[in-house]
């Protein structure tokens, strides 16, 4: 399995691309234009997010609790800028990653020194305060009633709203993302970041500047997550603040672990595992979420490194060291 | 003392934690090129001094001078891109990490690798082919280029300790702090160890060496610090310093029989 892995290496990419572009979209097209593709657009939105949060708290070992705090800053400043002044998806996208990344970076600066625990914690209140504020800054949010009519997809002026050129909006982003994690942890910046994890003073004693480093990695993650907030703005027209709580940054976390930390197509796995497995167990009802349960405990007991392990990954990814 | 500017300097420099003093009025060089020993019994101060000397544990008292130019205040990035490398005597590798990338991490972390190198095509590609053959150069240097591809916590005891060493040596260091790297090494592992510390201070690395193993430190060191408690006792060439009396007494307490 692993041979003929790596034998499909040098071909990864245009694999990669077919299937996204091509074989998905055909196969969903066979079932349904409707339904199916906004499932594919939320499932792409989480591989984003699990994907970011994997590259800090997977790569680099600073455990977030608030992930989903800034994927609903990332949301809200999409909407609620196509809302008020009908800007473009590309603004849009580029100004949800500079607010949340810009928040995240803020909020890292007194956060990033504590360790662990801590840290996790810290991100966990942070998380619930931005709630808070957009819950409560009713003028600019409309509070708990959420964003609504928020505009599809308008790319450059064209109007991208149909299900499948959605699809194609939000997985072009979605590679776009991924390929930004891929190149931070696959080339040696990502050995530097797994470094941070493993052991922090001695990887200041080698030279790294772990202070920046910590702040740098964190607000990349968050802005991504902001990105992700955008599509998910356009791709379903209406937010509101309850859909980026506690909850949901535990959902994303979840996927990480599940998919293996420190594991980039772990994380893709587990985003899709953990939004496909809920909508194919609809027939069961209120049991599905036992059945997701069940699968988690069991992932996690049987396969306590992942789905696909770090190890793994970096076996099918890079290959073994050559000179 | 030589009378060109060490390349290192310690003056004067003393550290208490609350009550509790761990080093005083410890003043020393390091030469460029030579390979001196700090040794002292246990409890003695040795590697308070070191994490002095790396900026782990700022003095409460006294300077660190580098080529003439006080470093104390420095963060240990800053120390360690000045040229300072180091090695840890409670065994520190990336254990989830390969050896390769272990070593990578010391190549990386003297050059630099900024984030916006590994986003823009090209832009990271000499830097990286640098880091790459610095990594192959330093696995090459300790013997562990077979096993580059291994998790590194997979390796021995003794193997990782060589990891450590070529994740140091990787930072290109123009000095070399190894504290206690014959910790936990049998006879043999210790005799392979001073080759090769005799090995780079032969192609031109100078060393500095804690250590508690007498015979690797009179075998390799040029020039010998002995501490004890918290003190300098004694400071000179290894046959001088297994002479003194002072430090004879530190080591095997009282006598009067010539013990």
């Amino acid at each position: 399995m692993a041979a003929i892995l790596a034998r499909a290496r040098p071909y990864g990419v245009v694999i990669l691309l077919a299937f996204v572009l091509g074989v998905v979209p055909a196969l969903l097209a066979a079932v349904n234009l409707g339904y199916p593709f906004r499932l594919a657009q939320l499932t792409m939105i989480f591989i984003i997010l699990a994907a970011s949060l994997n590259l800090v708290s997977g790569v680099a070992g600073l455990l977030s609790l608030g992930h989903a705090a800034f994927y609903g800053v990332g949301a809200y400043t999409a909407a609620l800028l196509s809302a008020r002044f009908g800007t473009d998806l590309v603004v849009n996208l580029v100004a949800s990653a500079a607010v949340a990344g810009g928040i995240g970076f803020l909020v890292a600066i007194p956060t990033i020194r504590l360790v662990k625990i801590f840290f996790a914690v810290a991100t966990l209140s942070v998380g619930e305060i931005i709630i808070l504020v957009i819950t409560n800054w009713y003028d600019l949010t409309r509070g708990p009633m959420g964003v609504r009519d928020i505009p599809g997809f308008v790319v450059l002026g064209m109007d991208l709203g149909s299900p499948l050129r959605s699809y194609y909006v939000v997985a072009v982003v979605t590679l776009v993302c991924i390929w930004i994690v891929h190149r931070l942890s696959h080339t040696v910046y990502g050995n530097a970041l797994r470094a941070l994890r493993e052991d922090d003073q001695a990887a200041g004693a080698m030279g790294l500047n772990v202070g920046m480093m910590k702040l740098v990695i964190f607000a990349i993650s968050t802005a991504l997550a902001g990105v992700a907030g955008a599509l998910l703005a356009h791709s379903t027209n209406f937010i509101s603040p309850d859909m980026f709580r506690l909850p949901e940054s535990i959902l994303i976390l979840t996927m990480v672990v599940v998919g293996g930390l420190g594991s980039l197509p772990g994380a893709v796995l587990g985003a899709i595992v953990l939004i496909i497995l809920p909508e194919l167990g609809r027939d069961f009802g209120q049991l599905r979420m036992v059945l997701v349960g069940a699968v988690l405990f069991l992932s996690i007991l049987l396969m306590p490194k992942g789905l696909i392990g770090e190890v793994t990954a970096f076996d099918l990814l890079r290959g073994k060291p050559s000179r | 003392m030589s009378a060109a500017a060490p390349l290192l300097e310690v003056r004067n420099v003393a550290r208490r934690y609350g009550g509790v003093t761990a080093i005083a009025n410890v003043d020393m060089t390091v030469d460029v090129g030579e390979i001196t020993g700090v040794i002292g019994p246990n409890g003695a101060g040795k590697t308070t001094l070191f994490n002095v000397i790396s900026g782990f544990t700022p003095p409460s008292e006294g300077q660190v001078f580098w080529k003439g130019k006080p470093i104390v205040r420095l963060s240990t990035h800053r120390i360690a891109q000045l040229g300072i490398g180091r090695t840890f005597q409670n065994l520190r590798v990336f254990p989830n990490m390969t050896v390769f990338d272990n070593v990578c991490v010391g190549a990386l972390g003297r050059v630099g690798f900024p984030a916006w190198r590994a986003l823009i095509p090209g832009a990271g590609r000499p830097r990286t082919q640098a880091i790459i053959r610095k990594t192959w150069d330093a696995l090459d240097t300790v013997g562990l280029a077979d096993r580059a591809g291994e998790l590194a916590a997979n390796l021995s005891y003794g193997r990782r300790r060589y990891l450590e060493i070529a994740r140091a040596l990787a930072t290109a260091p123009e000095l070399l702090i190894l504290d206690e790297p014959a910790a936990g090494l049998n006879d043999s592992e210790t005799a392979e160890l001073a080759d090769l510390i005799r090995r780079l201070n032969g192609s031109g690395a100078t060393i500095l060496l804690v250590e508690h193993d007498m015979t690797l430190v009179m075998g390799v060191c040029h020039r010998v610090v002995v501490l004890a408690a918290g003190r300098k006792i004694a400071d000179g060439p290894p046959a001088v310093v297994q002479e003194d009396a002072t430090v004879r007494q530190a080591y095997l307490g009282a006598s009067d029989d010539g013990a």
